[in-house]
């Protein structure tokens, strides 16, 4: 019953709307639907829904819809139909379909975690080499700027789906850290909780380490007083 | 000599009252003169015997019966002696003979009328309808003293016997309906048939048994076990009214009999006391008349009204008659009971296996022992199992009624061109190999080609052509095996999903049902000769390729596209995610699943349905998995459902 009402609600927010580009300064490009190719992205250009933007150093662009806006830095990279306000309860039915789309099989193992887990296994957590133009990095960066301009339940969407196809982005605890927070910060405790266990296995910085010990020390005494 | 007396071989009336036909006892059933359907309350064997005593003046014991019944299925013999039924009449005839001019000697007659034996035999047609016939053997003896004269020197007179024995076959039938466990009747004949010897003096014609047909109706109205009420009525007018009933191991019955060729109007009356168990029954009856008794009487009454029954008439004395009865069983006594079943699962033969986890039928079994028992369900189905398939056992507490499931399994090779209503005989089974209960009911089965809507059951038709589609796809393949050679292993599967997609579509068209009914679906093999099919159809065959060549597929049931169902497919591309790139340059492309080993794989949507090229597939499959499974969070809603193969 919880399911079906959240799905009404959902209605609204995912009807379609139409971006236009504004402000576009340096290396902004395009890519639509299935296309294999980036399109430069003019002045005033009209996005549709199912387009990708990115942009590369020293460039960015002003994404405009008729409800929402969005500025895009440099090394950013992000697709149209994340630029939409979601509320906390659609937040937790897109964690919850990772699961679905992953339907682990029956092998005798129950994995009862509220959301997948993904990455290497524990003890063979490294931060990997890193480019700026990573196209999994411009994807969070992206997820960033989508936080920043108050789309906070979608950016968290937007990065846990870029963890899963850029496995390496998950090993930068300052991002992982940085989407944790934002699941905390919206109550959704199990879920930052499995976060930050999550987190605590990547090699951290001493303020890193502190900051994820902190989180999970607090969740832990709000869940046990719930 | 007289030539009409009414000596009548017998009528409705027993020992030990009329019951019906309530089974909690057996002894009465053992009376020919009220059961002549031959019917039996008895699982296997039954022994009976009737010892009783006449209180004619002296007390005069005699073995009235001795009888055996079986039962063989649905058909039930018995034969039984019956030394104590006859009745025996000593006349003066009137003539004297002087001895020695001082003494006078009177000529005595005496006429005797038995039943020797008979036999029954009955059917039992269902529940409601048991039918027999009981045949009866009576033999007459007279004897007539007379005096001769002897003439010789001088005239003298000579007393001597003359006497002739006459027998008599007597065939009778019945028919038992029992409308429900309330309410039961019986109509049955009265000296239907008669086969007899012709006599040969003349002296004793006029006293042999008559055979005036008649018949008796009964009914029986069963409100409760310990009250059952029964009326009998004969076409001589004649009739009985009874009380029964059975209690915690102890019986009871009251007849009262109105007999037409007696005084007064309730001639007397039969109460019967007892007890049985499941192996023996012991039954004290006994028969009180309401006129005077007595030893004597005058020839000329005799020679006027006769008797109607041999046992049952004017001259009969008050009766005691202690009744025994063994109930001998070689099989176990019935331990559950099977009320009803309920088919709750139409029969789709494709799905052999879906019947082994999700019963397609539910029983509900009451435990009518007084322990707790192991009941085992099985069913058979006339045209799909030879045998009976077996489900789990239950166990059941002692009076309990239970949900009992019945599972089957359909032989993978099984087919069948069309619908047929077919029967499933569901037994239930406690405690040996025969079932205690068992009860029939008419079962659809369907085509091969039938599908019950769910997409999960997709697969069923998916796996059915294995051997085809490993054939059809290893002929593809080998026809690619220049370009197959020279890929890297690791797009191997994405290539040989393109190579097989590609010949796919040369072949075949979209096209609506071909059968024009939602609920068919085509195997693979049919998909290919027919040269198309429906959505169902191609993913079906394009997954059956792909999955007998070894690629794992998996089906996405789109369960709201408008009015309309729709289905594609997904495969595993089995490339890592930083494999992709190998693939294509957009990630949307694809999304990843684990695999069992907890690793991400590559997999991407095919409408099956976009006959172009796999690229053009492979992108609207995308599109619409993207629209309608992730940005409408369709997956998370239940709207979109993905469902593995294996």
């Amino acid at each position: 019953m919880k399911i079906f009402i959240i799905a009404l609600l959902l209605i609204p927010s995912i009807i379609a709307q139409e971006f236009k580009a504004a402000d576009v300064e340096g290396d902004v490009k395009y890519r639509s639907g299935t296309s294999e190719e980036w399109v430069e992205v003019k002045e005033g250009a009209a996005l549709r829904s199912d387009d990708f933007v990115i942009t590369g150093a020293k460039s960015s662009v002003l994404i405009k819809g008729s409800k929402n806006i969005i500025n895009l830095e440099e090394f950013t990279a992000v697709s149209i139909s994340s630029i939409k306000t979601m509320s906390t309860d659609d937040l937790l039915l897109a964690l919850a379909m990772e699961d679905m789309i992953n339907a682990p099989k029956p092998n005798g193992k129950n994995n009862s975690s509220n959301t997948a887990v993904y990455g290497n296994k524990e003890g063979q957590s490294k931060n990997p080499e890193l480019k700026a133009d990573d196209f999994g990095i411009k994807r969070l960066n992206g997820a960033v700027q989508l936080a920043k301009s108050g789309f906070k339940e979608s950016s968290v969407v937007f990065a846990k789906e870029t963890y899963r196809k850029y496995p390496d982005s998950k090993q930068i605890p300052s991002y992982r850290i940085y989407f944790a927070d934002i699941l905390y910060e919206k109550g959704l405790y199990e879920e930052a909780l499995g976060d930050y266990l999550d987190i605590a296995k990547l090699d951290l910085s001493k303020e890193e380490k502190s900051k994820v010990e902190s989180q999970t020390q607090s969740i832990n005494k709000i869940l046990l007083n719930n | 000599m007289a030539l009409n007396l009414n000596i009548l071989p017998q009528s409705s009336f027993g020992l030990t009252g009329y019951w019906g036909l309530q089974e909690s006892v057996t002894i009465p059933f053992y009376n020919y003169e009220s059961n002549s359907s031959n019917y039996f309350g008895i699982k296997d064997w039954g022994i009976s015997l009737q010892y009783g005593a006449e209180f004619s003046g002296s007390i005069n014991s005699s073995l009235y019966l001795l009888a055996l019944a079986k039962k063989l299925g649905n058909h039930s013999l018995s034969a039984r002696f019956t030394p104590g039924y006859q009745k025996e009449f000593l006349f003066a005839t009137g003539e004297s003979i002087i001895i020695n001019d001082t003494t006078t000697q009177s000529l005595k007659a005496n006429y005797n009328y038995k039943e020797l034996f008979g036999i029954g035999y009955s059917y039992k047609f269902d529940e409601q309808f048991n039918a027999g016939l009981v045949v009866r053997f009576f033999s007459q003896d007279f004897n007539r003293e007379i005096v001769k004269p002897v003439y010789g020197d001088t005239l003298y007179l000579v007393r001597e016997a003359i006497n002739e024995k006459v027998n008599m076959w007597n065939v009778d039938i019945g028919i038992d309906f029992i409308l429900n466990k309330q309410f039961q009747f019986r109509a049955a004949s009265i000296n239907l048939v008669n086969v007899k010897d012709e006599f040969t003096n003349e002296e004793f014609q006029g006293f042999e048994m008559d055979q005036k047909r008649g018949a008796f109706l009964t009914a029986s109205y069963m409100p409760a076990e310990f009250f059952n009420f029964h009326l009998l009525y004969e076409t001589s007018n004649s009739f009985q009214v009874s009380a029964t009933g059975y209690a915690k191991g102890f019986t009871y019955g009251l007849t009262a009999f109105h007999d037409y060729y007696q005084e007064p109007y309730i001639a007397g009356v039969v109460p019967a006391v007892g007890y049985r168990t499941n192996l023996f029954e012991i039954l004290l009856s006994g028969v009180k008349y309401f006129s005077e008794r007595n030893t004597d009487a005058s020839f000329s009454k005799f020679y006027e009204e006769g008797i109607h029954n041999i046992i049952n008439n004017r001259y009969s004395f008050d009766k005691v008659v202690l009744s025994l009865a063994l109930n001998i069983s070689s099989k176990p006594e019935k331990q559950v009971e099977l009320i009803d079943v309920e088919i709750v699962r139409d029969i789709y033969p494709t799905f052999y296996d879906k019947y082994i986890d999700q019963p397609f039928a539910y029983g509900r079994v009451v435990n009518i022992s007084d322990k707790p028992v192991s009941v085992i369900p099985s069913v058979k189905i006339e045209g799909i199992t030879d045998d009976k398939i077996q489900s789990p056992p239950q166990m059941l507490a002692p009076g309990d009624t239970a949900k009992v499931p019945f599972y089957l399994i359909i032989p993978d090779n099984y087919v069948i061109d069309k619908a047929t209503l077919s029967y499933a005989d569901f037994y239930v089974t406690a405690s040996s190999n025969e079932p205690d209960a068992q009860l029939q009911k008419a079962a659809l089965i369907n085509s091969i080609n039938s599908w019950d809507g769910n997409v999960a059951n997709l697969r069923y038709f998916i796996m059915r052509d294995q051997d085809f589609s490993m054939n059809y796809a290893k002929s593809v393949l080998s026809d690619n095996k220049s370009t197959l050679d020279t890929i890297p292993f690791a797009i191997s599967a994405f290539i040989k999903s393109k190579i097989l997609f590609n010949d796919f579509v040369k072949r075949l068209v979209y096209t609506s049902d071909p059968r024009a009914t939602a609920e068919n679906v085509q195997f693979p093999k049919q998909t290919i000769e027919l040269k198309g099919g429906d959505c169902d159809d191609l993913s079906v065959a394009y997954s059956s390729l792909l999955e007998s060549v070894g690629i794992q597929t998996a089906l996405v049931d789109y369960k709201e596209d408008g009015e309309i169902r729709h289905v594609n497919v997904l495969l595993n591309t089995k490339l890592s995610p930083t494999q992709a790139k190998f693939i294509t340059t957009n990630d949307s492309k694809f999304f990843i699943r684990k695999n069992e080993q907890g690793n991400d794989e590559i997999w991407i949507p095919i409408e099956t349905t976009s006959l172009t090229d796999f690229d053009e597939a492979w992108n609207v499959g995308v599109e619409k998995f993207n629209r309608e499974a992730l940005v409408k969070l369709g997956l998370a809603t239940g709207k979109v459902e993905i469902i593995d193969v294996y």
